[in-house]
């Protein structure tokens, strides 16, 4: 029998669709190095032009243009940059704002729906008349929407809040935006007024929007300048990029139009995980494509086994902790899946929950 | 009229061919950092092989396959590695070694055939009893073939040479291997004999071998498990990259033969040019697809007002000074676009002297354009 597979580990696995490759096959491409690809100058103006930015600069991942962003906006020696305690640059970037960048991170508590209390924020800013001893801060970054929290949405009112603080004290604001498009969606904000007050944004078009490959980071014409030349010392300076772009093109025209169906999807699994005994899920913090959920504490089954159970039904998850684990939904997920998905946790539950359940 | 495009600024130019646009539609892609993309991996084996090295590693250029070789191998807070003072790595890098790797360079003279002296590298190496105010020397890096020395050709035997010396002194080797497919054409020795002697070698794929994107890293399987690592932190993790690889492919199983008609192409024009009255060309250091032309002392032509004569009749090359330019010849340009080319040299020449009545106008031998 064959066995369905049902990818659910992150959104990064969306595979390309026949009209990207279509538009792979067909590209305008030139040496981006030596002049400018114009496929990828088309990419660059379009996602600026949609996030209310000067310009926009294509990279080859999300790390890539955080580091970018966090480099270009922490250029004097001995900077700092105030972020998230759970947020992605902290977390999963090999560190590489300090190993390769030589910025200092001062990390803030991250709250369950992904902001950092404005008082913190302000109380971790280096006081300049300290700086003998201090780094000087230089940068706050925001995540929208936060990953680690389960695809929490900042609201446009709460980001505008931080880059006033920002401005107040001659700080930048970066987002990383990798899932803009999802907090934009849920919220039912247009992108440019949900980043307005950001110097700057990284947008992942290899997450949700489908794209093989890429995220593009836009800001100011001066702030992009420095970008291309930090990307190129990077060893991202991609030649005949267009190719890479056309697809992404796509991701960007096609499939903003399906996050709001991932939601719904997310809501419905959320909803059928949490009826199952033995499962615990915030189903009123699904906001976006991203459900964490916990084994309940007492039950006879670790997440791992829970996790091995469903990858023999094809079903896979991502691990996060002895008894956490997490779903992602993405436009190549169908609603068949979705309760295909439900009908292997209720069969890998079955007798390990603290009571006979229904 | 329309003006005819013959781009000799560098083999970085070339367009992606039908074949590679046919190879890219259809490719078999999975997410390359969660799992491992078919494709990318499929090259990565095949470079590996080609090289004679046990693992591959495809990164988005030559700049990354170099920073991540270098930094690597240069591992140690206070490690400094050995280079030739006119490599790609040390003039066209942005520095990244340092300002992104805080490894320290030491460089060296380049002989004009892209060497550097063996007494010269080994009296380089610092002495580890003088540590107290010597950083550490980890490294020794060649480039095969020399760019800014016109793509000269390093040999097995100095490479061989050079490796020894690391190895006696506890060091590696890198070898910037961006155009080793044109050493070692140019030479008649395979890659693998070639690059023998060191640990690891960076390989471009978009550069003379004409696909659009991409460098594969080569070098034992713990080397290249720590540069997947550095790849991912330097932003290089792509996701569905089995795309670019697959041009990559094509790049690498069709355009290998066709390096030996861009060096002949190269010789070619290198004769013309320097027959023409006011160029200078060593035409015995033309080994492969780069030129280096002159204009010659005491004349009052300078390379950019060449260059922008040049370029009104659609033909790009590099300025590379006040009297120096560069060419670089690929697969993409004819022969007769070498004879137009030459033509159009002749003319500007032509064209200038008459302006400035510096030289006589005939030129010493008769070219018949094809």
């Amino acid at each position: 029998m064959v066995t369905k597979s049902v990818d659910l580990r992150s959104d990064t696995v969306t595979k390309p669709t026949e009209a990207m490759r279509a538009a792979m096959a067909t590209a305008e491409v030139d040496d981006d190095v030596l002049g400018a690809d114009p496929t990828a100058a088309r990419l660059e103006s379009e996602v600026a032009k949609i996030m209310g930015k000067e310009a926009g600069l294509f990279v080859a991942s999300g790390t890539m243009g955080n580091l970018i962003s966090v480099l270009v906006h922490c250029d004097i020696r001995g900077s700092e940059v105030i972020l998230g305690d759970n947020c992605h640059i902290h977390i999963y970037e090999n560190g590489g704002i300090s190993t390769i960048g030589g910025v200092h991170p001062r990390p803030v508590k991250n709250n369950d729906d992904g902001t950092m209390d404005i008082g913190l924020i302000e109380a971790a800013i280096r006081d300049p008349r300290g700086e003998i001893v201090y780094p000087t801060t230089r940068l706050i970054c925001l995540e929208n929407s936060h990953a680690n929290t389960g695809g929490r949405c900042l609201s446009a009112e709460y980001t505008d809040k931080v880059g006033e603080l920002a401005k107040k004290h001659g700080l930048k604001l970066h987002i990383d935006g990798a899932r803009i498009f999802n907090a934009s969606v849920a919220l039912g904000v247009p992108v440019n007024r949900l980043v307005q007050a950001a110097d700057s944004v990284s947008v992942c078009l290899s997450k949700g929007l489908g794209a093989p490959v890429g995220s593009v980071i836009v800001g100011s014409k001066s702030f992009i300048s420095k970008a291309r030349r930090l990307r190129k010392t990077l060893g991202g300076g991609m030649r005949q990029l267009g190719f890479i772009c056309a697809a992404a093109f796509v991701a960007l025209k096609e499939n903003v139009a399906k996050l709001e169906g991932d939601h719904k999807k997310a809501k419905v699994l959320a909803e059928g995980l949490n009826q199952i005994k033995g499962l615990r899920v915030n189903v009123a913090a699904v906001e976006t494509n991203i459900i964490f959920f916990d084994i309940v504490e007492g039950s006879k089954i670790t997440a791992e086994k829970l996790y091995k159970k469903l990858e023999e039904h094809g079903v896979l998850v991502m691990l996060e902790g002895p008894l956490r684990m997490r779903i992602v939904l993405h436009h190549q997920i169908s609603s068949s899946d979705v309760l295909y998905t439900l009908s292997c946790f209720q069969q890998a539950l079955i007798g390990v929950q603290e009571e006979n359940g229904n």
